[in-house]
């Protein structure tokens, strides 16, 4: 805790490392002037579980399986970052079938990252049955998931060179089922979130982060977005098949026709991504070309070329939150890189809570947190020091205040 | 349930979720089993917010040196009688991080498991499953008093 | 923010030599290529000398105003420690952008190296990394808490270091029988 001399008036708040906002153990510490929050502190580290550490300990592909644990709800975009760093050191080339089947993947899991933040965002405001709601929605993609590659969350669908199952024909019937339902609940989805008076109150004018703090502090993904900055790695650099296909920054001003970086504009953000990741999927169906699902099927000899090459190599991937990077170096002599880094998404999103939070009160901290999307796992309490005396808010205490103010302002 | 037992637990039970530092898989497949595809609410079993209030105990992740001293407490604070159900692999035997310099250990090293659910991650059938044994076994223990 | 005029791969990478001649080395431009239409995606890399660092993030920031810092990398090479910072710039615009990765290395004996966050707020947290893991001083650095190692990891044990520094005897087998 940092020494701070308090006023009469102000008083300080440790949060964390469990909260009911963040999926993750994250440890805030807020100082509080009666309802509003006068400044912030962040901590990370209780999820630490040295995954570099232990990369380097194994081979590329062992450490295929190991990424794919890093993160559960952005369980394909770790892999696909890391094949691509892979993909750079050893100037492999990867067959046009294999980049359509990757992005069909990576669309899939960005539609059931971003519903699933929907539950977790209605929630947080104190609307169950729109949790409900959006998670009967997201269990027909987990069905497609699942009927795709075997396995509902962690799907071991790359591999170094391509990936490892096809779609074929006798698929398609299957995915444009679940395409065509997702199409006709779209409007049903828009509806209940954008129309809504409480949503609006609870939301609009409520975390505001500025395009200019957004590109000070790198913010990445649907979060600096919303405040108007154009980062999309999907566009900005053309890689798998996404050079082939039609797709465009998404911004809140093509429904509200302005920009405020809020909490109401994040929605949007995210709301538009799950029907341009639909007509992504599509597209790529409509465009696949035939050909090999991987460039090179036999392990051994992957792993002979690579531990004759030297090189270095990065790879960024678009994922559901943000921008994934991945640095690689292999020394020539080991099949087990040298160095690895993995730099997750939400690490650059954590600053820009700073700014979001200062002004607003204690009863909106959980929506403001969940809006940035957070992939962290929630945590216990919340301690309250008032001057001298100690008293425990917890979990239930927060999300309480967060409901009683909703209830408030619908009055 | 199991026969001749009386049922004190009839109505509810009541289940806390604590996260020692695993990657959000299996947190995400306990609340898809509380969603209208596989309804655990209509039996009654509900999750709360604090262990004080709680009868079951699902813990996910490899346990992190941060994490260990408040995993500790939180099953301290829980009230008799309670189980504890250990969800996913990273919390059995480590799975992918068995070496590594800041994970404690399975959580079978600091506090005592009654379940063991194995997948990474299970499915939510069988989260139910184990939450309807450890059901099963509260029911005895307080037959037994 | 994108009314700067657009430079080429090479004209980059010219107007860094032209501005400190024999600080840059290795510079290298790779261009790869994906998709049906052959779309090609661009990264630079090069070696900047730890003495004008600072003032080579500052050329960049006149190509481009507000940099992306995605991350910077650590790797232990035995005498020296080297970082590279993964920058990104042109974003905002259709298969515009370049990645520019600048490398420094700094030596085990004098493992220092200024802040960047005065000119980019972002990298507060990613150099607080580097300080823990592998042991680097950052000079001017607002913030100098640990990041992600506990508060009770002994002092002097850096993960990344291949050295006797390394968290070798952290180490556990979670999978070891206890007796």
């Amino acid at each position: 805790m940092k020494e701070k001399t308090t006023t009469k008036t102000t008083y300080q708040i440790p949060i964390g490392p469990v909260h009911p906002a963040l999926k993750e153990p994250v440890m805030f510490e807020f100082e509080i002037d009666g309802e509003r929050i006068v400044d912030v502190d962040v901590s990370l580290g209780q999820v630490h579980r040295t995954v570099e550490w232990t990369g380097m300990q194994r081979n590329p592909i062992q450490i295929l399986y190991l990424a794919e644990r890093i993160c559960g709800i952005c369980s394909y975009c770790h892999p696909a970052a890391f094949t691509r760093a892979v993909e750079n050191v050893l100037d492999i080339e990867v067959p046009e079938r294999a980049g359509y089947l990757r992005v069909i993947q990576g669309e899939l899991e960005r539609i059931c990252s971003h519903l699933l933040w929907a539950g977790v965002a209605a929630h947080e405001i104190g609307f169950d049955s729109v949790l409900y709601l959006t998670w009967q929605m997201r269990e027909k993609a987990m069905d497609l998931t699942e009927y795709l590659t075997g396995n509902r969350v962690t799907k071991a669908i790359m591999a170094i060179g391509g990936v490892r199952r096809d779609i074929t024909k006798d698929m398609l019937p299957t995915v444009n089922e679940t395409l065509d339902y997702f199409k006709d609940n779209f409007e049903k989805l828009r509806h209940v979130f954008l129309d809504d008076k409480t949503v609006r109150i609870r939301s609009q004018g409520c975390g505001v982060l500025t395009k200019k703090d957004a590109l000070k502090l790198c913010a990445v993904g649907p979060t600096t977005r919303a405040s108007g900055v154009k980062k999309d790695v999907r566009v900005d650099q053309g890689y798998f098949a996404y050079g082939d296909l039609d797709v465009d920054y998404v911004t809140p001003d093509v429904i509200t026709g302005e920009i405020n970086g809020d909490v109401y504009d994040r929605i949007i953000v995210r709301l538009l991504e799950v029907k341009q990741s639909v007509e992504l999927i599509e597209q790529c169906i409509d465009k696949m070309p035939a050909g090999d699902i991987t460039s090179e099927p036999k392990i051994p000899k992957l792993l002979a070329k690579i531990k004759k090459t030297a090189g270095e190599g990065i790879g960024r991937h678009e994922a559901p939150r943000g921008e994934v990077i991945h640095y690689v170096k292999f020394d020539g002599k080991n099949e087990n890189p040298y160095t690895w880094k993995v730099r997750a998404p939400t690490y650059n999103n954590i600053l820009p809570w700073i700014p979001m939070l200062k002004g607003e009160q204690i009863a909106d901290i959980p929506i403001v947190a969940a809006s940035t999307d957070p992939c962290m796992s929630c945590t216990n309490r919340v301690a309250v020091v008032h001057k001298n005396k100690k008293t425990m808010l917890d979990k239930e205490e927060l999300h309480r205040l967060s409901i009683e103010k909703t209830r408030r302002l619908t009055r | 349930m199991a026969k001749g037992l009386p049922k004190s637990f009839k109505k509810a039970l009541w289940v806390y979720h604590c996260n020692s530092g695993s990657c959000n898989g299996c947190d995400i497949e306990i609340i898809a089993a509380l969603c209208p595809r596989y309804d655990v609410e209509r039996f009654g079993i509900r999750l709360v917010g604090s262990p004080r209030h709680a009868d079951v105990l699902l813990i996910t992740g490899p346990v992190t040196r941060q994490m260990e001293d408040k995993v500790k407490r939180i099953y301290e604070q829980m009230p008799d009688p309670k189980a504890v159900i250990c969800v996913g692999n990273c919390g059995n035997t480590g799975d992918v991080f068995y070496e590594s310099y800041n994970l404690v250990g399975p959580v079978d090293n600091v506090i005592p498991v009654d379940i063991h659910v194995i997948g990474c991650p299970p499915r939510p059938e069988a989260i139910i499953n184990a939450v309807v044994k450890a059901w099963v076994k509260l029911e005895t223990l307080e037959a037994k008093k | 923010m994108t009314k700067e005029k657009k430079l080429s791969p090479e004209q980059i990478v010219k107007s860094f030599k032209d501005e400190f001649k024999t600080e840059i080395k290795d510079t290298r431009i790779e261009k790869r290529k994906s998709g049906s239409k052959k779309n090609e995606y661009v990264n630079i890399w090069m070696r900047a000398d730890k003495s004008v660092f600072k003032n080579v993030i500052k050329h960049l920031m006149v190509l481009q105003e507000y940099p992306h810092l995605a991350v910077t990398s650590g790797s232990d090479m035995g005498k020296t420690i080297e970082l590279i910072y993964h920058f990104s710039i042109y974003y905002g615009n259709r298969n515009q952008e370049v990645s520019l990765n600048i490398a420094v290395e700094v030596p085990k004996s004098n493992p220092t190296i200024e802040t960047v966050s005065d000119l980019i707020p972002g990298a507060v947290i990613t150099e607080r990394e580097k300080q823990e893991m592998l042991g680097v001083k950052i000079k001017g650095i607002p913030d100098n808490r640990r990041v992600f190692l506990p508060d009770d990891f002994p002092e002097g044990v850096y993960p990344w270091r291949k050295d006797e520094t390394g968290p070798k005897k952290m180490v556990r087998n979670l999978h070891e029988v206890k007796k």
